[in-house]
């Protein structure tokens, strides 16, 4: 176990709305994301594992408790780059074609245009999604495109790879696919990974298990990958 | 939710539009805003129509000194007759006039005696005058008794007190003492020849008339009534009830057909000389060309808030299409999915329609000073239904059209896209642009050759016909310039996609080829946008500069009928020079800036007889206001240095060179009457140029001369009229005073009077509150098309900025993907919208042509509504880019997480 910290949370909440129409999604919540770090991060729909995911990807703020980066800096230095998130909906760029859905990260970081595209042609050839790379979102599949959101994340080389259910809205056969291109990136790049899934067949992939009931995280020991 | 027999339960409907109100209350809102403007703008119009046909009516007949002129026929009984004229049914007043012709007159003055030729003498009640009050006029003297016209009265040198004897054929003359001069404001309508046919030359009034109270008629000419009754005729002059309707061409209906009806009842005894029929003639075709102002100006507003409801209810399109294809993955068929757009239609289209209605009852009242929406209650309802439905048609066509559409045409899998390929559309493909364009150019060439009548109105008869093809013209090239800038914005965007990338490096620096592609693949998006801006823009300054040239002309036409501020016309026979005592009086009256001298003289080229006006050339350019359009071969500086070039010059109408075959510098031998010995003389000048209007002079032919060398040449310097500068300032107390100044050596009249009195043209119409109605429509439709689509657009894609923001675009990045659409959509609508503005307001302008008189020169430019028109597009585009971007700044968490 690396002793550096890439991500941390202590004392963590997050509660939407006010007074008696409050919703507390994640409730005092402490843990810490190291390097190679393989997590699933599993519960119940509505027990915060989503809320959770985006306040350790800080794309929210927490309303109690603190989320730090010590590895990578403040909030603002997250992405491009360091930080990459896949989501369970699409998040493609409808009027971009794969490639430059790619390269985007990249673009956005200040790379020059020719090495992004280089970089983004790389990442769809090593996850075999080369031939799609002038095909618009709207004529991918949704594995195809959970897929290619991947290959983005590769792309970027980033530090900590957050992914939301990634096969929620997959069939067994394409679900298996994404996840086996998630873990090929992370070992890739040699970023840490969380996966917040149902799926106990994609958790088993992983050798860290995080389970959330009720905003609540319980934090599992590593198992051997 | 869903029956099984194909329609939607009531709870269903409900459902869906208590979703709608909950969740999409700003798209609702803004469709039903657009047809609000929709229906508002037509009702307005309505409104427009109606009060300015309203006031066409009564202005005409507020100049109506006489309705009817019932003149006896030979052998019939004029007291009969005036019986029957005032039994008839809307005839409130009568009054009989007799009418003698006589020799002429003589005044026997301190030292000459003036004669005149041939004259006329009136017979009048003493309550004539009460019941038609704007028939003679009081210049000097008592309103009573022997009363002697201002001509006449100039040529014999005759003033109140004088005694004048009256020549009558065969009888020995007689002698009156004259009590007052009066003027005969329609001394043209009284002395008609009642019963002339349609078409027959008007003759001139004549120059000597003397009125005088019944008894003395009787006494001075019923003796003449035995040997010459050729000489005597009878007329009853009626008044009518002007509770007539609204409509210019209802009343001129009503009252020709009560002239017809009284003919058939006098049977041949009397013929009506129908003044008030006449003058309604001329408004029914004023009332005719303001329902073609509406055409032309307010039907495309209402097509663009068509056109932009339609746009903002298509925004949301992409959405309404996922919610449309979760209902069919749950077993919704494509009629439910159509009754739920219908249902969405009918809300939009009943709030939008009221909303509109009201606004319309609003901008009546501010701006027309009229609630109703029509000439006639028929009228009002007709608008109000119209202008409603046309607003529910906006919104069924812009909802539930689509809603079938997709639901029949579209599958599941499709209904998700949200870009496609972009194909070309089919129109593009069949250069439907192209062709539209070619075509109003050839309807343009064939309506605006000359001697095209846009309406024709002919005297006498009940129809009036207007050439509707006339308006394809510039209609065409209105819809042919939208889909031009449509083709160019979507070329630009998808052959042009390096150079834009290019010209966006420095908004976009890194970016700049991503957020060129992200353009290229929503071209038709954009391309639609721009050309709804264009057609924005070409709507709104196009009309702006139609409503600004219109008002430089009226003001033109104003001028050139009066001449100036104030003009006093010198009377005929009376003598005033420049330096005279009242030229001197003129000059020193109050609130008098300038004083310009104007001689006119007759005559004879050939055998025809011209006015010749003698002018300064230093000073008339800018006392007479000319225009560069009055003259022909040059601006009216350049012919009035020409004239003064040399002192023999002079500018003849083209009539005239066409008709001489004249060459610039030929000789002209004009026949003038001498100033001492009043004999007509050859006089030499030399033609150096054309002119086609003159302040004063009539249209057809005149001549322009160097006043000195007339002076010179005839011997006097005597002028026929002062044109008074007052700089437009107390233009009516400074025409009293003048007229104080003056007596009854000279007309006065003044530039406000002129407004009113030039109404046979379109310029009777005050289109002051249609202007700014359809201005701010403009400028309202504008900030929609520029601003509320854009902002619809970006808010429809914020799921996208939120994802582009979750990859770690900062504020600036996501900006140079908002500015570069925004940018692309405004640079490109409103350039090709000033193109569309220029090219449609030249062509209205000549398709309107008879809308103006003179025509002008030079299309008059607003440009402070055209700036503000372009600052509000810009505004609303940069508030719309600004308030998306804010609210793009941060990732929004439930649109990451929404499908």
């Amino acid at each position: 176990m690396s002793s550096t910290i890439l991500a941390h949370a202590t004392g963590v909440a997050r509660t939407f709305g006010t007074g008696s129409a409050a919703i507390v999604a994640v409730h005092d919540v402490d843990c810490s994301i190291r390097p190679g770090d393989r997590i699933a991060l599993m519960g119940p729909s509505g027990s915060g594992k989503t809320t959770l995911l985006h306040l350790l990807a800080g794309l929210d703020q927490p309303t109690a408790g603190i989320v730090e980066w010590p590895d990578i800096g403040s909030i603002g230095d997250l992405r491009p780059g360091p930080v990459a998130v896949v989501f369970q909906a699409p998040s493609l760029l409808p009027p971009l074609d794969v490639i430059e859905n790619v390269a985007l990260p990249l673009l956005l970081a200040g790379a020059d245009r020719q090495d992004a595209t280089a970089r983004a042609l790389e990442a769809l050839t090593r996850l075999g999604l080369d031939n799609l790379k002038a095909k618009l979102p709207e004529e991918l599949s949704g594995g195809q495109a959970q897929r290619v959101a991947i290959a983005r994340v590769l792309a970027d080389r980033p530090k900590l790879i957050l992914a939301d259910e990634p096969t929620g809205q997959l069939d067994h056969r394409s679900g298996a696919a994404v996840i086996d291109a998630l873990i090929a990136a992370a070992i890739h790049t040699g970023a840490a990974l969380v996966v917040n899934t149902h799926d106990p067949a994609v958790a088993k992939r992983l050798n860290i298990r995080w389970s959330m009931a009720n905003g609540t995280l319980i934090v599992s020991e590593p198992l051997p990958c | 939710m869903l029956s099984n027999h194909g329609g939607p339960r009531p709870p269903l409907a409900i459902a869906w539009l208590r979703g709608l109100i909950r969740r999409r209350s700003g798209r609702l809102a803004a469709t039903a805003i657009g047809v609000a403007l929709a229906v508002g703008l037509l009702a307005s119009i309505g409104a427009f129509l109606s009060a300015s046909k309203a006031t066409m009516t009564s202005r005409a007949i507020a100049t109506v000194a006489v309705d009817w002129q019932v003149e006896a026929q030979n052998g019939s009984d004029p007291a009969t007759m005036a019986r029957r004229v005032a039994a008839t049914p809307h005839v409130v007043a009568t009054e009989p006039v007799q009418f003698a012709t006589t020799t002429g007159f003589q005044f026997d003055g301190a030292s000459t005696v003036q004669t005149t030729g041939a004259g006329h003498v009136l017979g009048i009640s003493n309550t004539y005058r009460k019941t038609f009050p704007d028939q003679i006029r009081t210049l000097a003297g008592t309103p009573n008794g022997i009363l002697l016209f201002q001509q006449t009265a100039a040529n014999l040198q005759a003033r109140p007190g004088s005694t004048i004897t009256v020549n009558r054929a065969g009888l020995e003359p007689v002698k009156v003492t004259v009590a007052g001069i009066v003027d005969i404001p329609q001394a043209d309508s009284l002395f008609q020849t009642v019963g002339a046919p349609i078409g027959a030359v008007a003759q001139a009034p004549p120059d000597n008339v003397l009125i005088v109270p019944t008894a003395t008629w009787h006494r001075l000419f019923d003796p003449l009534a035995a040997k010459r009754p050729d000489l005597l005729h009878t007329q009853v002059h009626a008044r009518l009830d002007h509770a007539l309707p609204r409509d210019p061409a209802a009343a001129y209906n009503t009252t020709t057909g009560q002239a017809r009806n009284l003919e058939v009842k006098l049977a041949g005894t009397g013929l009506v000389g129908d003044n008030i029929g006449a003058t309604l003639s001329g408004a029914r075709s004023d009332a005719l060309y303001a329902q073609i102002l509406f055409l032309f100006l307010g039907v495309p507003g209402a097509v663009l808030a068509g056109l932009l409801t339609a746009t903002v209810a298509g925004s949301g399109r992409d959405r309404r299409r996922r919610e449309q294809a979760l209902l069919r993955t749950r077993g919704a068929t494509t009629r439910q999915l159509t009754q739920l757009g219908i249902t969405e239609a009918a809300l939009v289209g009943v709030v939008g329609s009221a909303l509109g209605l009201g606004l319309a009852y609003v901008v009546g009242r501010l701006a027309f000073r009229t609630t109703r929406f029509g000439a006639t209650t028929g009228a009002a309802i007709v608008w109000s239904a119209s202008a409603a439905a046309a607003g529910l048609l906006i919104a069924i066509a812009s909802i539930a059209v689509p809603a079938w559409r997709d639901g029949r045409d579209t599958t599941v899998a499709t209904a998700r896209l949200t870009v496609g390929r972009a194909g070309n559309p089919r129109w593009m493909r069949w250069f439907l642009d192209v062709a539209l364009l070619a075509t109003a150019v050839t309807v343009f060439w064939l309506t605006s050759r000359n001697g095209y009548k846009l309406i024709l109105a002919v005297e006498g008869v009940p129809t009036i016909s207007v050439s509707y093809w006339a308006f394809a013209g510039p209609a065409l090239l209105w819809i042919g310039a939208g889909l031009l800038a449509y083709r160019l914005t979507n070329t630009l965007l998808h052959r042009g996609r390096p150079v834009l990338a290019a010209s966006l490096r420095p908004l976009a620096g890194g970016l700049s080829d991503t957020v060129a592609a992200s353009l290229k693949r929503q071209r038709r998006l954009l391309a639609r946008g721009a050309a709804l801006v264009a057609l924005t823009i070409g709507f709104a300054a196009s009309t702006a500069i139609f409503n600004s040239t219109y008002h430089q002309q009226a003001e033109a036409d104003a001028v050139l009928t009066n001449g100036a501020d104030v003009t006093a016309t010198i009377s005929p026979g009376a003598t005033i020079t420049p330096t005279s005592q009242v030229a001197r009086r003129i000059a020193a009256t109050p609130g008098v800036r300038h004083v310009e001298a104007l001689q006119h003289r007759y005559a004879y080229v050939g055998a025809d007889l011209q006015d010749l006006y003698g002018i300064d050339t230093a000073t008339i350019v800018k006392a007479g206001r000319l225009q560069n359009a009055y003259f022909q071969g040059g601006t009216a500086p350049q012919l009035m240095a020409t004239l003064a070039a040399k002192p023999d010059s002079i500018l003849v109408s083209a009539e005239t060179v066409h008709d001489f075959q004249l060459l610039p510098g030929d000789a002209i031998t004009l026949r003038l009457q001498n100033g001492k010995t009043k004999q007509y003389a050859n006089v030499r000048f030399h033609y150096v140029g054309v002119a086609k209007e003159f302040p004063t002079a009539p249209r057809d032919s005149f001549l322009l001369a160097n006043a000195s060398y007339i002076a010179q040449q005839t011997g006097t310097d005597t002028n026929g009229s002062f044109l008074i500068d007052t700089g437009g300032h107390n233009i009516a107390s400074i025409a009293h005073q003048v007229s104080i100044q003056v007596g009854t050596t000279a007309t006065v009249t003044d530039l406000a009077s002129s407004r009113k009195v030039i109404g046979s043209s379109l310029t009777a119409v005050d289109l002051a509150g249609l202007t700014r109605v359809e201005l701010g429509f403009a400028l309202a439709l504008a900030a929609a098309a520029t601003g509320l689509t854009l902002w619809l657009g970006l808010v429809e894609r914020r799921r996208t900025f939120a994802i582009a923001a979750a990859l770690g675009a900062n504020p600036r990045q996501l900006g140079a993907f908002v500015w570069a659409e925004a940018g692309i959509v405004t640079t490109a609508g409103i350039a090709a919208g000033t193109a569309t503005a220029w090219a449609l307001s030249n062509m209205l302008v000549k398709v309107l042509q008879g809308v103006f008189d003179p025509p002008p020169s030079a299309l008059a430019v607003p440009w402070s509504y055209l700036i503000v028109l372009g600052a509000v597009s810009i505004a609303a585009t940069a508030i719309a880019a600004v308030i998306a971007l804010a609210n793009a700044r941060r990732p929004h968490i439930e649109l990451l997480r929404s499908i």
